[in-house]
């Protein structure tokens, strides 16, 4: 993989943009040339937080529609309503669960399957991968590292120009130490997972 | 980013936001005095700068707005330190007034003013471009386009600025701002000496007869600023044949991505302007002079392409300049897409279709929301139960513009920065209708205060809700005049919202908004008088309020009665934290503040127990 354009999607207060930083970084330590961009509004808890990393010599850190290599989706909906960004033959890994937006909250709108997530992606996606993050994020510790979860899944099916032991380090050498077992461990578990997700 | 950007040697290569790398090549240049208004997307920069501020070699201030933030560095300069500004493209309406005359009356230690525009609109009211500012106050211009960039015409525009004497604009748009890139460091400077200033009015005081030979210097300066932008090393050309592009800010990056990925590099030229204004017109015209056609590629509104489209008029240059037109729009961002396609029809190539996947258009929506425990949300409600539909709802910026959505639909009109008061009394005045003004404690010391000086003063009908939570909220929780802690601890000189208030005339009631019975009986005697009323709804940030260490832990709410009696508390409330699991109403552990709003409006729903956390 020389160039890849890499779109990430998820919900404000998910570690979206902590787990953009964490893999610009990696790429960077990698010797990769990159360029990330984020979007995340207006500073606000709650809405979709979008960023973009592209590693090979990019300059523009924007991805247009039809042009991602890589989807990263932190949240169920939000990867689905990001497939747009997703070139044909790209890699999709994702979330299986959801953050619940307010308006399915109160029963105004309904959220879509997992399926119906699957059954869009299959067939323009080279690949898609779906892991519930949230659920081992938990049993590594607290359900904030579901980022981490989704990445160490990423990097184990090879949708990342670097492997988990590259994540590895990253982790020990950026995080807080008080916190590196917890999301050492979430990355054991994301990257286990990977095969289990690419079947589901 | 910690303290790398203070102790970081040269040729160090750190991954940083735009906005960091900003700090760091301010503090290249030899910074010495920043002060701001928070504004996204300019916040990283000043913060940054406040969080290094214990170590770092300069003075630094969040401003109570940006037109005082400009004159307090403007003083600064005056007295010989080099200056930073920051603020968002709207903050540069506030600061317009001294900006104008800045340029004539110089900035002798150094000034730049960051412009952080916002083309798209992703977090601001308008997308102004301020190229045009540069215009109209006579200030040399740069543009970056990625980190790197960021940090170099930091140092250089303020250098540059210290040798001229001139203010200059540093404009960044929301992409550079937030772009993420390796940043290879210089080296920091030793303190600069502050140039002494020399009592001299003639120079520094524009009255009539001195502004006339000022504005001459000031033309002289940009003639002078015009011979850098013809040498800058960030104007640059490359490439071959008789099409060319002109390309300036973020758009650089497009130009660059479309001609390196469809192996068009070189066979075009490109002139690069970095350093955009003065415009290098010799620099220009020669390069127009190469070319049969030449494409302007520029966000926003047509700057470069008319002056060049002048330019080439004024020196008898016969090319076609082609700008704004179906695939370049003269609004939103640009991205590769649009660039391309621009490319292609100018090279009379085909554009391919992308083949993109659809999904359902009506998929639920996400939109940013008051967060749960939010103690906006609570003064929203009781506002809307006491006033309803009856009352107009006149909003300004900040989190509690989010109070716009439903089921509130507290906004119904809003302008600027501090408009509420203001733009609510003129609305008042006109239609006889009870007008309701929300705004926050940020904004009010901002600019709302002025208009409640004009609502005192004119005795208009208007009640006055101060959502005071205690920070800055939406930008990222900057410190305001107001506060009581900061990240370092506490304000020892924190402005007292509620004798302020009186001190205008006005004995404003303060309550805390997660009281509903309290603010319900504040807000019903409001609702029974006329003229000028003030409430103040006071409760912290419950974020803000975590990350200082001063959140008290209450467990979560939960539902203990009938889940289908909670409905209407549902749907009225609307809180992040309700949730429907298989169709039965619930209080989500995880999500809920404990700040047991709801439970005063709902017997079936009761506080759960300490040790449930």
């Amino acid at each position: 993989m020389n160039r890849a354009r890499i779109f990430l999607t998820g919900v404000g207060g998910q570690g979206t943009l902590t787990a953009t930083t964490l893999l610009a970084r990696t790429a960077l330590a990698a010797g990769l040339p990159v360029t990330a961009g984020e979007i995340h509004g207006m500073a606000q808890r709650g809405g979709v937080v979008e960023s973009t990393i592209l590693i090979g010599g990019y300059k523009s850190p924007v991805i247009s529609k039809g042009e991602a290599d890589v989807l990263l989706g932190f949240e169920l909906l939000e990867t689905l309503r990001a497939l747009p960004m997703l070139k044909r033959g790209g890699v999709v890994v994702g979330n299986s669960e959801s953050v619940q937006p307010v308006g399915v909250c109160l029963g105004r709108e309904c959220y879509p399957p997992l399926d119906a997530v699957l059954e869009t992606a299959r067939g323009f996606a080279a690949r898609v991968v779906m892991v519930p993050c949230i659920s081992l994020a938990e049993q590594a510790g607290t359900a904030k590292a579901a980022n981490m979860v989704l990445i160490a899944a990423a990097a184990a099916c090879g949708a990342l120009p670097f492997g988990v032991d590259a994540l590895i380090r990253s982790v020990e050498k950026y995080l807080k130490p008080k916190i590196v077992p917890l999301n050492l461990k979430a990355l054991e578990l994301g990257a286990a997972a990977a095969a289990t997700g690419q079947a589901a | 980013m910690g303290k790398e950007l203070l102790t970081a040697a040269a040729g160090e290569t750190l991954l940083l936001l735009g906005n960091e790398a900003i700090a760091r090549g301010a503090l290249e240049g030899g910074v010495r005095f920043v002060t701001c208004y928070p504004g996204t997307p300019s916040s990283e920069v000043p913060d940054t700068f406040f969080r290094l501020s214990k170590d770092g070699p300069y003075y630094f201030e969040y401003s109570v707005n940006e037109k005082v933030a400009l004159e307090v560095a403007g003083g600064a300069t005056l007295a010989g330190l080099p200056a930073l500004v920051t603020m968002k493209h709207v903050g540069v309406n506030v600061a317009a007034d001294p900006l104008m005359t800045l340029a004539y009356v110089t900035a002798p230690g150094g000034l730049i003013l960051l412009s952080a525009d916002d083309p798209g609109c992703h977090s601001s009211q308008n997308e102004q471009d301020n190229r045009i500012y540069a215009r109209l106050g006579g200030l040399p211009c740069f543009e970056p386009a990625t980190a790197q960039e960021c940090k170099d015409m930091a140092r250089d525009a303020l250098l540059l600025s210290r040798s001229l004497e001139a203010p200059v604009l540093l404009r960044t748009t929301t992409r550079v701002n937030h772009v993420r890139g390796p940043v290879t460091f210089g080296a920091l400077p030793d303190t600069p000496a502050a140039k002494l200033f020399a009592k001299n009015p003639a120079k520094y005081v524009p009255l009539p007869a001195s502004a006339r030979p000022m504005h001459v210097r000031l033309l002289e300066r940009l003639e002078k600023a015009r011979e850098a932008a013809e040498t800058s090393p960030y104007n640059t050309e490359r490439g071959t044949g008789e099409v060319g592009f002109i390309a300036s800010g973020a758009a650089r990056n497009y130009l660059a991505d479309v001609l390196e990925e469809d192996g068009l590099e070189g066979t075009v030229r490109v002139l690069d302007l970095g350093m955009s204004y003065p415009l290098p017109e010799n620099r220009i015209a020669e390069f127009l002079g190469k070319c049969r056609k030449v494409v302007i590629v520029e966000e926003l509104e047509p700057v470069l392409e008319n002056e060049i489209r002048a330019l080439a008029q004024k020196r008898g240059i016969s090319v076609e300049i082609i700008g704004k037109g179906p695939h370049l729009p003269r609004l939103g961002e640009y991205a590769t897409v649009n660039v391309r396609a621009a490319v292609n029809a100018t090279l009379g190539r085909e554009t391919a279709a992308v083949e993109t996947l659809s999904v359902p258009v009506d998929l639920p929506k996400r939109p940013p929301n008051l967060c749960a425990g939010c103690p906006h949300r609570a003064a929203y409600y009781a506002v809307r139960e006491v006033f309803g539909d009856e009352a107009v709802y006149s909003s300004d910026i900040g989190c509690y513009t989010l109070g716009f959505l439903p089921p509130f639909r507290a906004a119904d009109f809003l302008l600027c920065m501090g408009s509420s008061i203001s733009a609510g009394a003129g609305f008042a005045r006109a239609s006889g209708k009870p007008v309701v003004a929300f705004i926050g404690d940020s904004t009010f010391f901002h600019s709302g205060i002025t208009g409640l000086i004009d609502a005192v003063a004119y005795n208009h009908d208007i009640l006055i809700v101060i959502l005071d939570n205690r920070t800055t909220a939406m930008t990222g929780h900057q410190p305001n005049p107001g506060v009581d802690t900061t990240i370092f601890g506490e304000n020892p000189n924190p402005v007292d919202l509620s004798a302020l208030i009186r001190a205008c005339g006005i004995t404003p009631v303060k309550v805390n908004p997660l009281n509903h019975k309290a603010t319900i009986a504040a807000l019903t005697e409001f609702a029974g008088q006329s003229g000028p009323r003030v409430l103040i709804a006071e409760y912290p940030c419950p974020i803000h309020a975590r990350r200082v260490g001063q959140a008290k832990k209450t467990p979560p709410a939960r539902v203990t009665g009938d889940p289908a009696a909670c409905l209407t508390v549902r749907d009225t409330l609307a809180c992040p934290a309700f949730a429907m699991v298989e169709g039965v109403f619930t209080i989500n552990a995880e999500q809920c503040d404990g700040c047991m709003y709801c439970v005063q409006l709902s017997a079936d729903i009761k506080p759960g127990k300490k040790e449930a956390r």
